[in-house]
């Protein structure tokens, strides 16, 4: 076993101390004082394993010049497809990983004191011990997919510690609100995985680097979409930007790790990693300079009128998490690398020192600016935070939420009746399926059944009506229904959300 | 190689347990023969995924055995890579329902447990079975006792017509199939020349040597697909399915959402045995999984009650599983594979999870509900995991599953694939939304501060599931070398 491969114990170590602190935590429900005692010093033993770990492999590192890559074997292989156990030991993952451990370790370390007598405890360690494991796999990991694996982890965890208070409605629901934004960049991830793994053939972090050489600018371009999408919702740009403000629900310590230092830089960490990749689509490039730049603006700006300490901290980071992607898209790919280290470290100090400002500072909080006060639309865009989660809600949210209620409905009133027996507590007394006509023949149940009927029930008319009477009044009235149900739907296309459906839908076809 | 023939023991014990059922003097204790049943099979179960030869794709452990021998229909047996992980899952859910309906005074308990126990033969011959006609036999088999599991024993008031509703769909269903199996014996005499009733033939093995051509591969595939899509289930096929989540028994309901014989079928005869059409017809498949997936979800989204939820992200799954198939990739059906597997666990779990919660507030909507995890946290921690693995968390068994599906998907049909992506981001607001509404939050009934957490019995099992599930999750080779050879085969045959 030689030196580098230590680097795959990096994670496991704060991973293993997540489930030891389930495991513990799933017989033992105490709450005592003593009970804390083992959680946190699994907890904390786990990180320190793995920052210890990263300084062995820094100072080997130093010495000796290790591998840039190493490869401990296959985590899941199939056909083509496969996903290795590949770690890089470069100096961005190495410097990086040692920053999150030594911070983790830290604010695990603050977290003993300050969490102490607290009802979620031992969920607190837990959560963070499982977002210390997908913080380091994110950064070690040597392909995208074992990034992704960290990737996912960390939002979870990070989902867990948002809805940290569980009686609150709030909280809670900041949690899903997060959670779901998150999934929309995880998705972008999974976009850019199967591209590579399509046009490149490969999920290693340096092919699809390499590869990207040989790709046109369109192939390039969406590979490198997926993963801004990914890396912009991970680190709260701007069309995303509104949950890492909801995220702050969370406990002081875990807010420090996550939005404060950590968990929103992982989106600057995708975009250096990525480099060579970038440098072959302009307009990539491009769009994340205006994703940084909207982003620094929003930040900035929404910072000003802040009055709580948290609040402000968390503007002041997404600023400078968007000046970080400026830089990335600008090709300063080693500034933007120094950015995010000391950034990091220097906002997790703050973020931790943050409920000691009340008493460290003395006297009222600073008032709006003079000349933002003067401008009302902007004083209250600032306010409203750039109107950015009702936008969300009224493009997005709205509409599918619309759907569902309609497509529920469908599915009770039309789809339940069309297939078979619609159960009597939901069928509408007003529609019954068979008039007590003298006419009628027999009664059948869903599509089959009622399709016999009709038609019997319409030779039976033929029979007794049509061929006696004509058939003008039967036809009118017949067309007349037409036109009714034909006027419904058209009512129902006039909503944007089905406008929005066929669009996609449309899509779905082309592509 | 077997001495053991491994798959009549599983078909026998079951039926042996629910004569014993009736013999047993106390009819109060018939439970313990039952769970004493479930659980030699499941140690059979065991055993038999031991002496599978993972180099084979082939069948193994056949048994063969003559049944009609005028018609050239016989007992024929045998499990490959896509079968064999089914049996034990299949096995464990079933000792779930059993855990589940412990402690529940019910009427007729012998009844109750003898058809538990022919639902499990049923279901597990429904696996095993490499004969058509013997496989229509089990398939037709497993709706009996369900019938009456549900009418007699179902929770809801509307269960008589919920239980006839997934009757009579089902039977519809297996009109086409009989039909579909029936042409391909027909065919495979016109092909070999043999004189009728001699050269009819409805052995898998045959069948799949035998050219069809193309316009009955259509005829043929048609009928099959239209056959299994009804216990699939397809939009707009699935109207049982939140039907039978709500009024069905806690446990049986498990079962119906756990267990998807449809994808199975699918997998094992409508696709194989017509390779050429299912290819050409890729967009049929493909197009009744994209609107599976958003149908499902959407309507999830909205729905207030947790089994409802539920059965409408079954739907949403199933439609990913599709899609899987309809890729016709060795990373397609190894997904859908692996999450049919999933699901048994992950969606049994769950629904058996829900039964344990009804038991205990007497509900499983949110109005009633709320803050359940203050009161229960061992079930609400449980019931999260599961809840995470249903929506493809890593570390559970259903993200190397739903990964190796989208990716599969966005290679074959891009379109679709982005609506899977866009399944998957509503899939985390309903399950967690539903999650935040039931479990977290104030508590407001008192039935829900004043419930109990898990038995030792509860606990123990869905720990055990829990087990399953988080070492797949970790270590997804486990399952993948199993089904990888069987897999290659398949996508080779129709690829």
């Amino acid at each position: 076993m030689t030196i580098e491969s230590l680097v795959g114990l990096v994670p496991v170590a704060p991973l293993l101390a997540a489930l030891m602190i389930a495991a513990i935590r799933l017989f033992d429900r105490s709450l005592s004082d003593a009970a804390e005692r083992p959680t946190a010093a699994v907890a904390t033993a786990g990180v320190a394993v793995s920052l210890l770990l990263l300084l062995i492999l820094d100072a080997a590192t130093l010495l000796q010049q290790l591998p840039d890559r190493v490869r401990l074997g296959i985590w899941l292989a199939s056909g083509r497809f496969e996903v290795a156990l590949s770690f890089a030991l470069d100096t961005l993952s190495l410097s990086l990983g040692s920053l999150i451990a030594l911070l983790c370790f830290l604010s695990l370390r603050f977290s003993v004191n300050n969490m102490h007598r607290e009802a979620g405890f031992h969920r607190f360690f837990f959560a963070l011990s499982l977002f210390a494991a997908g913080m380091l796999l994110i950064v070690l990991a040597g392909n995208a997919a074992l990034s992704f694996i960290g990737w996912e982890l960390a939002g979870v965890s990070s989902y867990m510690l948002i809805g940290y208070s569980q009686e609150r409605a709030v909280a809670t629901e900041n949690a899903v609100r997060a959670f779901v934004t998150n999934r929309i960049g995880d998705a972008g991830f999974l976009v850019g995985i199967a591209a590579s793994f399509q046009w490149i053939g490969a999920l290693e972090w340096h092919r699809i680097g390499s590869g990207a050489a040989g790709l046109d600018t369109l192939s390039a371009g969406l590979i490198a979409l997926g993963f801004v999408t990914a890396a912009a919702a991970k680190s709260a740009q701007v069309p995303f930007a509104p949950w890492v403000a909801r995220a702050l629900e969370g406990p002081t310590p875990s807010s420090a790790v996550f939005y404060g230092s950590l968990m929103i830089h992982a989106g600057v960490y995708l975009l250096i990693r990525l480099a060579p990749l970038l440098g072959h689509s302009g307009t990539a490039m491009a769009l994340i300079v205006l994703l940084g730049v909207a982003t620094a603006l929003y930040g900035w700006l929404a910072g000003l009128v802040q009055t709580d300490v948290k609040s402000a901290l968390s503007f002041a980071t997404t600023a400078q998490v968007g000046l970080m992607f400026v830089e990335c898209g600008l090709g300063w790919f080693d500034l933007a690398a120094w950015h995010l280290g000391l950034h990091a470290s220097w906002r997790a100090y703050q973020f931790l020192a943050a409920p000691s400002y009340l008493q460290l500072v003395d006297g009222p909080a600073r008032p709006v600016p003079h000349w933002l006060g003067k401008r009302r639309w902007l004083y209250t865009a600032a306010l409203q935070r750039g109107w950015l989660e009702p936008a969300g809600d009224w493009l997005l949210l709205r509409p599918t939420r619309g759907l569902g209620r309609d497509m529920n409905a469908f599915d009770n009133q039309v789809v339940d009746r069309f297939i078979g027996i619609a159960e009597p507590a939901r069928s509408l007394g007003t529609a019954a399926p068979v008039q007590a006509e003298s006419g009628a023949v027999s009664r059948g149940y869903g599509s089959a059944g009622q399709l016999l009927e009709i038609v019997a029930a319409q030779l039976a008319r033929f029979e007794a009506h049509l061929l006696l009477q004509g058939a003008g009044g039967t036809l009118r009235s017949t067309l007349a229904h037409t036109g009714d149900y034909l006027r419904a739907v058209e009512a129902l296309l006039e909503r944007p959300r089905y406008l929005l459906l066929l669009i996609m839908a449309t899509f779905a076809v082309i592509l | 190689m077997g001495a053991l023939p491994f798959l009549s023991l599983l078909l026998l014990i079951p039926v042996g347990g629910a004569l014993a059922v009736w013999l047993w003097p106390q009819p109060a204790r018939v439970r313990i023969v039952a769970a004493a049943a479930m659980g030699a099979e499941l140690l059979v179960a065991i055993a038999l995924v031991g002496c599978f030869d993972r180099s084979d794709p082939g069948f193994q452990h056949v048994e063969r055995g003559p049944w009609i021998p005028s018609l050239n229909i016989e007992f024929l047996v045998g499990v490959d890579g896509i079968s064999l992980l089914f049996l034990p899952l299949t096995v464990l859910l079933f000792i779930g329902v059993i855990v589940a309906s412990w402690n529940f005074r019910r009427a007729l308990p012998r009844l109750y447990y003898s058809l538990l126990l022919l639902q499990l033969a049923a279901t597990i011959g429904v696996y095993c079975a490499l004969d058509t006609l013997l496989f229509f036999l089990f398939w037709e088999l497993s709706l009996l006792p369900l019938y009456f599991l549900v009418s007699l024993w179902g929770v809801g008031p509307n269960r008589r017509f919920a239980a006839a509703k997934y009757t009579l769909i089902m039977l519809a269903s297996g009109v086409p199939l009989l039909f579909g199996f029936v042409t391909l014996a027909f065919n495979h005499a016109q092909v070999s020349g043999a004189a009728l009733p001699g050269g009819l033939a409805f052995d898998l093995p045959t069948l799949l040597a035998t050219p069809v051509s193309g316009s009955l591969q259509l005829i043929v595939f048609l009928l099959l697909l239209a056959g299994f899509a009804a216990k699939t289930p397809v939009f707009p096929l699935h109207t049982w399915l939140p039907a039978l989540a709500m009024e069905g028994p806690v446990g049986v309901s498990a079962l119906l959402v756990g267990l998807k014989l449809g994808v199975y079928g699918l997998i094992r005869f409508a696709v194989p045995l017509a390779p050429d059409i299912a290819r050409e017809l890729h967009w049929l498949l493909a197009g009744l999984g994209t609107v599976g997936i958003l149908y499902g979800a959407v309507t999830a989204l909205v729905q207030t009650n947790l089994r409802r939820m539920l059965a409408y992200a079954g739907l949403s799954h199933v439609g990913l599983v599709l899609l899987g198939i309809a890729s016709f990739s060795i990373q397609g059906i190894e997904g859908a594979l692996m999450q049919t597997l999933n699901f048994v666990l992950v969606a049994g779990g769950l629904f058996l999870l829900t039964g344990f919660l009804y038991r205990r507030t007497g509900s499983t909507d949110t109005v009633s509900l709320g803050g359940a995890i203050h009161s229960m946290p061992r079930l609400g921690g449980l019931f999260l995991l599961f809840l995470l693995a249903a929506i493809g968390v890593p570390g559970t068994s259903g993200f190397p599953a739903e990964f190796l599906l989208i990716v599969a998907t966005l290679n074959s049909h891009t379109g679709a694939g982005l609506a899977a992506l866009f399944g998957a981001v509503i899939g985390a607001g309903y399950a967690l939304g539903m999650y935040r509404r039931i479990f977290l939050g104030p508590q407001t009934n008192p039935a829900v501060a004043q419930a109990h957490d898990l038995r030792p019995a509860e606990f123990g099992l869905a720990l055990c599931y829990a087990t399953v599930i988080v070492t797949i999750g970790f270590w997804p080779s486990l399952v993948l070398d199993l089904i990888a050879p069987a897999a290659k085969l398949w996508a080779g045959r129709v690829g």
